[in-house]
C-alpha cells in the first residue's frame, strides 16, 4: 500500500479512548490484585506504560476502520477533479463514502478501510474485489489528490478511475503491514483483521506469553528485539518500511522511495550494522509518538559525533568510538543532515534518512 | 558459428532504424504478407486463435532490407541482373517454383549475393522445404554472420526438421539480439523458443517467454499446453503429449497463464482447483510457487513447503524453499533447507547463495562469506552475493567493505 503512516501531531479521540481503556486495565494489575475474572488479560495488564503510549503511536493507527477516522470526520466533504473524473468523499454519522463520476455514470462505495494516520489512502471493495483508491487525502493541503504511485494510470473505465485493483499478494502485503492478524498460508479476510498493529504483530508469541503469564508462567517470552543489531533492526522494521535489499532488488530509484527509511539509512556513510547508536530504534521508539522537534534528535547524533574525551586520547580505542564532530553546529543536526524531500505529486514531504553532508544544488542521491 | 554480440546488435538496430528499406526498393515492396507463411506454420498458428497471422517473413525482411545490400558493391553481370529481375517478378507473381529456380541460377553466377540466398531460404520456408531453406540461410549467414532475421528464420526451420538443439541456439540468439522486439514477430519466435527451452529443462526461461503472451493477452489451448508443460517441468514438446495427458497440462497452463497475466484471483482459484483434483501430482505447488515468487516470496514459501509435502525428494523444491526463505530474511528457517539443497547440488548457484547468506546471518560468518565469494568468482555481477556480503560486512563492523559492496549493488545493471 502506498499510503503513508506518518503520524499526525494531534492524537485521535479513538486513540485516547483506547489508551484510557488500556490504562484502566493496567491499573488493576498495578494495584497488586490478581487478575479479575471479569477483566480480560491484555498486554496492558502488565505493560502499563508502554501500552498507554503505544495506544496513540502511529503504527497502532496504521489502519483505521470505517467510521473511526478523525481526519475524515474533520473534513466531511472532500472533492477533487483528476482528468475527466470527479471525486468526492463524504463523511457523516460515522460513515464515509467514496464517489467517482465521469459526468454520466457514477460509482459510490463505502470506505471500508483507511490506510495511514496522516496521509490516507482508502481500500474499497467492489464485486468481491479490493481496490486501492485512486485518490488519497493529504492533510498538509487538506486535499484529495492522486495516490502516490498511481500518477501514470490513465483510467479507461469508471472502475479504473475509482481505484487500482489489488492482486491477492498486494492485498496481503498491504493488510499485513497496516493491520494485525494476517495468517500465513490462509486466505486473507480483512473483516477478521484488527486495524493497526497490535503488540503481537511485532512481538511474535505475545498471545502465548500473555496466556502463560496469566498463570504466572514466564517461560514463553517473545523473542527480545533489544538484542538485534542495527542491520537486523533495519531488516525487522524493513518488513514494512522496506529493507535496503528490497529496494535494491527492485531497482527502485528516485525521491518516491525516500519514504523507505531503512533503505535510506543503509545508504548513509555512518550506518554500520554492529553499532547500535545508528539504527531505527536508536532514534525512534515505535511505542511512542514521533517527535517532530528537531532538537530531540541532537543527542542521537552527538552520541557518535562528539569530541573525544581527553582521557581517551591516549588509551585504547573505546567500545563506542567517537566520530568527527560537526564544525558548523551542535544542535538541530537533522535540519541540515536529513533534509525534507518532496514526494512526487507535491503533497507530502518525507525526512530523508540518508544522513549526509548536503551540498547546495546537489541532486537527490540514489 | 561465433558471433560477436555487439556486431549482431549493431546490425540489428541499424536495419531496425532503416524500417522498410529504401523507398521503392524491391526489398520493401516485393513481399506480400500473405505469401510469407508456410502452410505448416500457418496450421500451427491457426491453433492460436487470438494471434494475428504472423507476418514474420515480411517483417523480418523489412528489417533486413538494408543488410541485404550487395556485399561486394560490384555491378552484377547482365545475365545476373536479368536472372535477379525475373526471380523477383516470379516471386511477386507467387510463382514460387520458378522464383526458386531463377534465384538458384543467379546464385550460381554470384554466390556472394546475400539477397538471393535470403529469398531462396524464405521461399523454401514458405514451401515447407525446411532442409533446403536451412541451406539457403546457411549461405546467407556465412556471408553475413550478423543477419539476425536469417538466424531467426533458420531457427524456425530447424524446429520443423526436429533439429531442436540448433533451433534453440538460433532462436535464443535471435531473440537476444532483438528479433522478437517487433510484436508480430514475437509471437511465432517466442512460442517456438518457449517450447524448446522447456524441452531443454530450462523451465523458468520458458515461462519467461510464455509470459509475453499473457502480458499481451494472447491466449490459446496450445499456449496453455505449453505453459502447463513448462510449469510442471515436463520436457515433452506440446505436439508429442499424448491425448490422455493433455487435460492436466492444459489446466495447469490455464492457471499459470492467469497468474502470468496478473489475474491473481482467477489464477489462485484455478490452482486451488488443480491442487484438490490432483493432490499427489508433483510440481504443481512448485509451479505456483515459482509464479508467486516475484510478487511475494513469502507466499511462494508456502507453496514450496506444500510441494515438499507432496514430493519430499523434490530437490528443486528444497532449493527454491531455501532461496525464498533467504530472500524473506528467515535465515534460521532457510539454513536446514539450504544445507539440504547444497548437499544435493553443490554447484547450484541458488543453493550456494541461500546457504552462504543463511550461514553468515546466523553466525557462521566465514563459511557463509566463502560461499558468497565462491558465487562471485563465477558470476561477478551476482546481486544476491553482493547483498549478502554487504550485510555481513556491516554486521561485523567492516565499514569500508560494506560501503564498497553496497556501492557495487547500486551500480549493477538490472
Amino acid at each position: 500500500m502506498r499510503s503513508v503512516n506518518a503520524r499526525s501531531a494531534s492524537s485521535s479521540l479513538v486513540s485516547l479512548s483506547v489508551a484510557f481503556c488500556l490504562v484502566v486495565l493496567a491499573g488493576s494489575c498495578d494495584t497488586g490484585q490478581a487478575q479479575s475474572a471479569a477483566a480480560p488479560v491484555t498486554c496492558a495488564t502488565c505493560h502499563v506504560g508502554v501500552a498507554a503510549h503505544y495506544a496513540v503511536a502511529p503504527m497502532r493507527h496504521a489502519m483505521e476502520p470505517a467510521g473511526a477516522d478523525p481526519q475524515l470526520t474533520a473534513h466531511p466533504e472532500l472533492r477533487a477533479n483528476v482528468g475527466k473524473y470527479s471525486y468526492r468523499i463524504q463523511t457523516s454519522d460515522g460513515r464515509s463514502t467514496y464517489t467517482v463520476t465521469d459526468g454520466v455514470n457514477t460509482v459510490t462505495l463505502p470506505i471500508r478501510w483507511i490506510f495511514g494516520q496522516h496521509s490516507q489512502t482508502f481500500v474499497l471493495e467492489k464485486d468481491g474485489h479490493l481496490y486501492e483508491s485512486l485518490v488519497s487525502f493529504y492533510p498538509r493541503d487538506n486535499t484529495l489528490a492522486v495516490t502516490p504511485g498511481d500518477e501514470r494510470i490513465v483510467p479507461a473505465t469508471l472502475t479504473q478511475a475509482m481505484g487500482r485493483e489489488l492482486s491477492l499478494w498486494e492485498s496481503r502485503s498491504c493488510f499485513n503491514c497496516h493491520a494485525t492478524g494476517v495468517v500465513p498460508g490462509h486466505q486473507l479476510d480483512p473483516e477478521k483483521l484488527a486495524p493497526g498493529l497490535d503488540c503481537q504483530r511485532c512481538h511474535a508469541g505475545a498471545q502465548q506469553h500473555m496466556a502463560d503469564a496469566s498463570r504466572n508462567s514466564f517461560a514463553t517470552l517473545p523473542p527480545s528485539l533489544r538484542r538485534l543489531d542495527s542491520e537486523e533492526i533495519s531488516a525487522f522494521c524493513g518488513q514494512c518500511h522496506r529493507t535496503w535489499d528490497t529496494v535494491v532488488r527492485n531497482h527502485w530509484k528516485g525521491p518516491a522511495f525516500v519514504r523507505f527509511q531503512p533503505y535510506r539509512l543503509g545508504n548513509s556513510k555512518c550506518f554500520i550494522g554492529n553499532d547500535k547508536r545508528i539504527s531505527c530504534l536508536a532514534c525512534h521508539d515505535p511505542h511512542q509518538q514521533l517527535s517532530h522537534d528537531q532538537a530531540y534528535y541532537d543527542s542521537k547524533c552527538l552520541a557518535c559525533h562528539r569530541a573525544p574525551h581527553p582521557a581517551s586520547a591516549t588509551s585504547s580505542p573505546p567500545a563506542s568510538p567517537a566520530y568527527k564532530p560537526c564544525p558548523v553546529a551542535k544542535s538541530n543536526c537533522v535540519s541540515c543532515h536529513m533534509p525534507k524531500v518532496d514526494l512526487p505529486g507535491g503533497h507530502q514531504q518525507f525526512t530523508d534518512h540518508q544522513i549526509r553532508i548536503v551540498r547546495p544544488g546537489e541532486p537527490y542521491p540514489d | 558459428m561465433p558471433l560477436a554480440r555487439h556486431d549482431l546488435a549493431a546490425c540489428y538496430y541499424e536495419v531496425k532504424g532503416a524500417d522498410m528499406g529504401p523507398a521503392g526498393s524491391e526489398f520493401s515492396s516485393g513481399i506480400q504478407p500473405a505469401m510469407c507463411l508456410p502452410n505448416r506454420l500457418k496450421s500451427v498458428h491457426s491453433r492460436l486463435p487470438r494471434i494475428n497471422p504472423p507476418l514474420l517473413a515480411y517483417l523480418l525482411l523489412a528489417t533486413f532490407a538494408v543488410a541485404l545490400q550487395p556485399a561486394t558493391g560490384q555491378n552484377p553481370s547482365p545475365s545476373f541482373d536479368d536472372l535477379a529481375a525475373r526471380a523477383a517478378a516470379a516471386r511477386d507473381q507467387q510463382n514460387i517454383s520458378l522464383a526458386l529456380d531463377l534465384y538458384a541460377q543467379a546464385e550460381q553466377l554470384r554466390p556472394d549475393w546475400a539477397e538471393g540466398w535470403f529469398y531462396l531460404g524464405l521461399l523454401r520456408y514458405q514451401a515447407n522445404q525446411f532442409p533446403q531453406a536451412i541451406d539457403g540461410f546457411n549461405h546467407l549467414i556465412q556471408l553475413q554472420p550478423t543477419a539476425v532475421p536469417a538466424i531467426a528464420l533458420r531457427g524456425l526451420c530447424e524446429f520443423e526438421t526436429a533439429d531442436y538443439d540448433d533451433s534453440l541456439r538460433d532462436l535464443e540468439m535471435a531473440v537476444a539480439h532483438g528479433a522478437a522486439n517487433e510484436p508480430r514477430n514475437a509471437q511465432i519466435i517466442r512460442f517456438h523458443l518457449a517450447q524448446l527451452l522447456a524441452r531443454a529443462n530450462r523451465f523458468q526461461d520458458a515461462l519467461e517467454q510464455y509470459k509475453f503472451f499473457a502480458t499481451e493477452h494472447v491466449d490459446s489451448p496450445d499456449l496453455s499446453l505449453g505453459i502447463g508443460l513448462a510449469g510442471i517441468r515436463v520436457t515433452t514438446l506440446p505436439k508429442d503429449v499424448p491425448a490422455q495427458d493433455r487435460p492436466l497440462f492444459q489446466q495447469a497452463g490455464e492457471a499459470g497463464y492467469a497468474v502470468l497475466a496478473e489475474e491473481s484471483e482467477r489464477g489462485d482459484a484455478l490452482f486451488q482447483a488443480l491442487f484438490s483434483q490432483h493432490p499427489s501430482t508433483p510440481n504443481l505447488h512448485l509451479f505456483y510457487g515459482f509464479l508467486l515468487f516475484p510478487h511475494d516470496p513469502s507466499l511462494a514459501v508456502d507453496e514450496f513447503r506444500s510441494e515438499l509435502g507432496v514430493a519430499p525428494a523434490n530437490e528443486t523444491g528444497h532449493a527454491m524453499l531455501a532461496f525464498s526463505l533467504m530472500i524473506t530474511g528467515r535465515y534460521a528457517e532457510a539454513l536446514p533447507e539450504a544445507e539440504h539443497a547444497y548437499a544435493a547440488s553443490p554447484t547450484l548457484q541458488m543453493a550456494q547463495l541461500a546457504l552462504g547468506r543463511s550461514l553468515a546471518e546466523t553466525g557462521e560468518i566465514q563459511r557463509g562469506t566463502d560461499l558468497l565469494n565462491q558465487v562471485l568468482q563465477k558470476d561477478p555481477n551476482n546481486l544476491e552475493a553482493h547483498l549478502g556480503l554487504a550485510s555481513i560486512y556491516s554486521r561485523t563492523g567492516r565499514r569500508e567493505d560494506a560501503l564498497r559492496e553496497r556501492a557495487v549493488c547500486l551500480k549493477l545493471p538490472r
